[in-house]
């Protein structure tokens, strides 16, 4: 009891000082929810091994972390909760479609945070955040500065769909809604194993060599097998990374590419500026065999880029699956946006909006695209 | 200095010190030779040596042939554009150094004082955050460098002259006013896009090399190289004592800037292709003093011939090592300070000895 009366103490603090006018009002209303929620408080153990205690399920949470801003709004089916984010992550949702869902999301502040994921504590503090989601595993100079101002801190790790689980699990506790993240863990779980067991039969000589291009236009970057999420999916649908023998995301060159000669290439979906024909009208990687087979596509944008984990990885995985192995898997991708927009949104999505996600326009005319037409 | 002295002496030692010129520049010479041939040879892509050099010379001959295979592509599109960038990067940093030294007198300065890298550098990383490619972000990258020279000129402009001194320290002022607009830009950069690209730039690179980004610098580096050249007898009286100068006629002053201007132009047309290069125009032009001597007539070719192979090598060690690209920054600086140090304590050694 005592450090939650603390804690309640210093939230009224903050609030006299921040709104002297209606100060006695916020005091007294803070001071009603603190005793109120006591009964709820929520303990758990983030990915850091730090324990994190809330007085009550957070209502207004900072998520430094890019990807978990859109899925903090998936997890609550709303844009309330979400009071900060990233930069780059505010650059997703205004270029996807979840600026058309939740207009009022580009409101919601992007300055609490330097792209590189250090805080700005000043901003962040006026955001009033009860939970701030930051990075682990990059060191506690990103991580000081928010518990230093007492703040509370949920640090969590990238790379594997098991921390992935993990954390939005963990994040959907910390909202107050633990039955929430049950769906999508299970739709995680059930598309998964889906694929494993049809994925089992294919022999190895029928898996293609796949070519992840991380980053494009400045200089080229891809990124080895270990601890890369992308390289782990794209082995997942029967595909074989081609530049397995990398360590981590590093830059290459042309002639490295037309060695391991891919025989499918996805592009990024970060670069806004990128789409095929970068492949196509280059002298060398358009001799590829991904090029020669028109096998070269850029991964969709919805709710957020589908290339790292995120809220929609069951659609990305089942996107990568079709195109990898045509003749094995074959989602009627268009029916599971439309039920998993539902889910995670509660959205009617629009065979417009599908079509813009999956960029109809720019790669229709690729091979295996003609799938994902509209019926 | 010393070729002065030889000047004067019997005609038995001036053949001797031509004969070892020859022997210095024809080494030169085949050393960068076999460079430039050896890595049109080697590269990530296996192409047998023997069709390299077949296509090498189809390449050469005819030159505007349709290339459709991919191991022709490989090597005449994407490897010789390359090694003929760096070639002409490694000749100009090189020749710069050499000069700037001569100018200022001073064997610890290189092209990078004059602020160009950084000003360049912050062109650079301006437009790779607004998303700017290619001929745009070229030309932004070459003007902000001339940009951060004449802000040095203004600076050190005092009563319509600026000292050596003066100089350098704007130089100074001006390359930490710019790293931190740079520094600044790369906090606000994208983490997962623009910021990797402009530390990879910041650290250099040929990875991106075309013929038309070296069609695009080549004017810049050989018209630059070309006028530095010219003045090889201007940049031996500049070397000496500001009133020995002077009192040979030299005016000083306009002729300094004279070569600073061309500096820029060679530095800022390598920078704006392949990002910023350190120690190449530091080491190779001390390399280049002990082989040849300090007279600029035989320094400054020397200087092109050996930085042109130097950069070479290191570029071909950049992307063959591994599968990875190698930042150039990374290697010049492990192979060049070491050497450097050698050079260094060598000197020292034998000034210390005689």
């Amino acid at each position: 009891m005592l450090p939650d009366d603390v804690t309640g103490r210093g939230f009224n603090m903050v609030s006299l000082t921040r709104f002297a006018s209606r100060g006695l009002l916020a005091a007294a209303l803070s001071g009603l929810l603190a005793h109120g929620a006591a009964a709820q408080e929520i303990t758990f153990k983030d990915q850091e091994n730090r324990e994190v205690k809330l007085a009550k399920a957070a209502e207004r949470i900072v998520s430094i972390v890019i990807p978990m801003a859109s899925t903090v709004i998936a997890l609550d089916g709303g844009t309330k909760k979400l009071v900060g984010m990233n930069p780059t992550a505010k650059s997703a949702v205004l270029e996807g479609i979840l600026s058309k869902i939740f207009p009022e999301t580009k409101d919601i502040p992007s300055d609490v945070t330097a792209p590189n994921f250090v805080p700005n504590i000043e901003a962040l503090t006026a955001t009033n955040p009860d939970l701030v989601i930051q990075w682990g595993g990059r060191g506690n100079d990103i991580v000081a500065p928010i518990t230093n101002a007492g703040l509370n801190a949920m640090l969590i790790l990238y790379g594997t769909e098991q921390l992935t689980r993990d954390y939005m699990t963990m994040t959907s506790k910390a909202i107050g809604k633990p039955e929430r993240i049950k769906e999508l863990v299970d739709w995680r779980d059930r598309v998964q194993k889906d694929i494993e067991a049809k994925a089992k039969a294919i022999p190895d000589d029928k898996k293609p060599s796949t070519l992840y291009i991380a980053r494009a236009l400045s200089e080229i970057a891809t990124t080895g097998t270990k601890g890369s999420y992308n390289a782990w999916y794209m082995e997942l649908v029967g595909g074989r990374n081609a530049s397995a023998e990398l360590n981590g995301t590093v830059t290459i060159n042309k002639e490295q590419i037309a060695q391991w000669d891919p025989e499918i290439i996805f592009l990024n979906a970060f670069e806004a500026k990128l789409d095929v024909n970068w492949v196509y009208n280059d002298p060398i990687l358009s001799l590829t065999k991904a090029a020669k087979n028109k096998r070269v596509y850029k991964m969709p944008l919805g709710g957020y880029r589908w290339d790292p984990p995120n809220q929609e990885s069951p659609l990305a995985w089942m996107w990568t699956a079709n195109l990898t192995q045509p003749d094995v898997f074959k989602y009627d991708l268009r029916a599971e946006m439309k039920t998993a927009y539902k889910t995670l949104y509660n959205y009617d999505i629009t065979d417009a909006d599908i079509d813009g996600i999956l960029w109809m326009k720019e790669q229709g005319g690729s091979a295996n695209y003609v799938q994902f037409k509209a019926k | 200095m010393a070729a002065l002295a030889q000047d004067e002496a019997a005609p038995m030692v001036r053949r001797a010190h031509l004969a070892r010129q020859t022997l210095v520049f024809s080494g030169l010479l085949t050393l960068f030779a076999v460079a430039f041939v050896v890595s049109l040879c080697v590269g990530r892509f296996a192409v047998p040596p023997a069709r390299a050099l077949e296509l090498i010379w189809l390449g050469a001959t005819d030159p505007w042939r349709e290339l459709a295979t991919i191991d022709e592509r490989i090597v005449l599109l994407v490897r010789a554009p390359r090694v003929v960038l760096a070639a002409l990067a490694g000749a100009g940093l090189a020749l710069s150094g050499a000069a700037l030294q001569g100018v200022f007198r001073n064997p610890l300065v290189s092209p990078d004082i004059l602020g160009i890298s950084q000003g360049a550098a912050f062109g650079g990383a301006l437009g790779i955050m607004l998303g700017i490619w290619g001929f745009p972000l070229i030309s932004m990258v070459f003007l902000s460098g001339m940009a951060a020279v004449v802000l040095v000129g203004l600076i050190s402009r005092i009563n319509g002259r600026s000292e050596t001194i003066t100089v350098i320290l704007s130089g100074l002022v001006v390359s930490s006013m710019f790293s931190a607009v740079v520094s600044l830009l790369q906090f606000v950069a994208d983490p997962n896009t623009s910021l990797p690209a402009i530390v990879y730039w910041l650290m250099g690179s040929f990875a991106t090399a075309t013929w038309e980004r070296t069609l695009i610098a080549a004017p810049g580096l050989i018209i630059g190289g070309a006028f530095l050249w010219m003045l090889r007898f201007r940049l031996n009286i500049l070397s000496l004592d500001e009133a020995e100068a002077q009192s040979l006629g030299a005016k000083t002053n306009r002729e300094r800037w004279m070569v600073f201007g061309l500096i820029a132009v060679i530095v800022g047309s390598q920078v704006a292709v392949s990002g910023i290069i350190g120690w190449i125009g530091i080491v190779i032009p001390h390399a280049s003093r002990l082989l040849v001597g300090h007279d600029h007539r035989a320094l400054l070719p020397a200087s092109v011939v050996l930085g042109a192979g130097f950069m070479v090598i290191i570029d071909t060690l950049a992307r063959t090592a591994t599968a990875a690209e190698i930042p150039l920054g990374v290697i010049t600086a492990l192979v060049g300070a070491p050497i450097f140090a050698m050079l260094l304590r060598n000197h020292y050694r034998e000034r210390n000895g005689s």
